[in-house]
């Protein structure tokens, strides 16, 4: 495997009773599009959380390009480049598209390089004829592209995508997809929580499965497909 | 010509006639006098603004900040006969640095926690000016020594020209308002009060963010506490610190014109200050704290109404009327 860009070591994580992290370790090369499965509650978001600074880990290290990131805020982490998106999608409503994708490019930009590049994600995300709108008018499934447009403009060496293609359309998704192995070729490494099976089978060459906070099984899609200790997560004890 | 350049000549028009305005009214009369006050109260609404219109972090101890900056001007005039203009420079340098005090341990509060904090706040800046009478006088209040009437040493023996000194100030605010609002830093304001854990993901330094809003906010409504003070050339400590004569006016001014935009304040001071004081001359004669009712039930109406201020209500009377429209 290639130089990870990406290191996790043992995060755990512990909410009063609920251990929702436990000892979660993945390496992840540059250049990969790593899809995270899991059942509901398996800890996939808070893995997420975790790795961006908005909850810090009990114990544990992440470590991107080498740095260690494990109690910067958000926004050092987002600097270091690594961002993701929200699963229940945390627009700025009263704002418009534009000046949505564009904060995320006040980073590294003064506001009229931001409003460039702004435009530019707009349009690859397929979204530029939404651009003046408010985002509280908008439909779910063209916030949810608002979320990755935004977060693209923070330009990331890597970007977490917490479901970010429910609410799809099958043209919709394969756009999508086309989309993210497009970004994948141009350098950057993508970590995805989705559950459409048939997309995260043919967009990901590797899959993690979290169950209860931890890691059962990391593989190929085949690998994984058959393995019993996902079977029996998915479907119970008695199907496996 | 387009909306822009129309709105650019109206703007113009509207200066044109706010500059000449004075000389429509008595020179030493009342009138001139509530109009400074009203241009005062929109420059303190607008400095408000900056914080509570654009980052929601709504303050109600902006009078710490005021009562700074008159005080701290006016004691440098008092014992070393600094130009207030150079005692304002000083105020402001306190004021941006109570600023800074008071945000370090409230940033992570938001919406009544922050209001609640900063109240205590000012209140606490009143407290210690009542009781720290050997610096400020105390109670008793404070008077700034009368020197020959000239703009280098802030005083002036007309109303006139404290009128356009208020309306510069209001301009200029106005200005540092818009500027803000159109830069980095209003677009990370705008992004913390619209969700602030998606502002720090996407890269916004949210703690700073506030910080800097705040200690400019601060900074300028101490030089306007130094205003004050050269226009009244007597204060005390309840009413440069006052909740309820400062802070809670501040934020009052700018809900009822209009939060978070920039004309809001001053339709809101121009609405809320004459009112006030037409509720005073109307009803002091009459039972105790009738004036006071009035204009109570008066801003309760306003705000039962149009709750998001009077710059809400243009935009509602549109839609309205297209429903009209396409109605019939």
């Amino acid at each position: 495997m290639a130089e990870p860009v990406l290191d996790i070591t043992d995060i755990s994580k512990r909410f009063g009773g609920l251990q929702a992290l436990s000892k979660v370790s993945l390496s992840i090369a540059s250049g990969e599009i790593v899809g995270l499965i899991g059942p509901n509650g398996a800890g996939k978001t808070t893995l997420f959380s975790t790795l961006v600074g908005l909850h810090r880990p009990d114990s544990g290290a992440v470590r991107l390009d080498g740095r260690h990131l494990v109690g910067l805020k958000p926004h050092r982490i987002a600097a270091a480049g690594m961002v993701k998106t929200f699963q229940n999608v945390a627009l700025f409503l009263d704002s418009s598209v534009l000046d949505n994708v564009l904060t995320g490019g006040l980073m590294r930009h003064p506001v009229e390089g931001a409003r460039d590049l702004a435009r530019r994600c707009l349009e690859r995300v397929g979204i530029s004829a939404i651009a003046g709108k408010l985002a509280r008018d908008l439909s779910f499934p063209e916030r949810a592209r608002v979320e990755v447009a935004r977060a693209l403009c923070t330009e990331p060496r890597v970007l977490l995508l917490d479901e970010a293609m429910a609410a799809l359309n099958h043209v919709e998704m394969d756009e999508f997809m086309a989309l993210l192995r497009q970004l994948r070729a141009e350098g950057l490494t993508l970590i995805v929580v989705e559950h459409h099976m048939r997309a995260i089978m043919s967009l990901c060459e590797r899959l993690v499965v979290l169950n209860f906070g931890q890691v059962i099984a990391t593989g190929t899609p085949a690998e994984i497909s058959r393995d019993p200790a996902v079977v029996q997560a998915y479907l119970g004890r008695s199907a496996a | 010509m387009n909306t822009s350049s129309t709105r650019l000549v109206a703007l113009f028009a509207l200066l044109a006639i706010a500059v000449v305005l004075p000389f429509a009214f008595d020179p030493r009369g009342y009138a001139i006098r509530i109009l400074c006050l009203a241009l005062l109260f929109a420059a303190m609404a607008q400095a408000w603004n900056i914080v509570a219109g654009l980052a929601n972090q709504v303050s109600l101890g902006h009078a710490a900040f005021f009562g700074i900056g008159a005080y701290t001007s006016t004691l440098l005039l008092i014992h070393f006969g600094l130009s207030p203009w150079l005692g304002m420079i000083a105020g402001a340098v306190l004021g941006g640095l109570a600023a800074l005090l008071i945000s370090l341990p409230t940033m992570r509060l938001r919406g009544h926690y922050f209001a609640l904090a900063t109240l205590a706040f000012g209140e606490v800046m009143r407290v210690i000016a009542n009781s720290w009478g050997g610096l400020t006088g105390g109670p008793v209040g404070i008077s700034v020594p009368f020197a020959p009437p000239d703009l280098a040493m802030l005083q002036f023996k007309e109303t006139r020209p404290y009128y356009w000194l208020m309306l510069a100030a209001l301009v200029l605010v106005t200005t540092i308002f818009l500027a803000i609002k159109r830069s980095r830093l209003g677009y990370r304001l705008r992004a913390i009060k619209e969700n602030a854990d998606a502002a720090e993901v996407i890269g916004v330094d949210t703690t700073r963010t506030k910080i800097v809003a705040a200690v400019i906010s601060g900074m300028i409504t101490a030089c306007l506490g130094t205003l004050y003070a050269q226009f009244q050339f007597f204060f005390d400590p309840d009413t440069v610190f006052g909740v309820a004569s400062v802070s809670v006016r501040m934020a009052m001014i700018a809900i009822v014109g209009g939060i978070g935009t920039a004309a809001g304040p001053i339709l809101g001071a121009f609405f809320v200050i004459p009112l006030e004081e037409f509720a005073n001359q109307i009803f002091s004669a009459q039972a105790a704290g009738l004036s006071q009712l009035v204009f109570g039930l008066l801003l309760i109406a306003v705000i039962l109404i149009e709750p998001r201020g009077f710059m809400a209500i243009g935009p509602r009377l549109k839609r309205l009327l297209a429903r009209e429209k396409a109605d019939g």
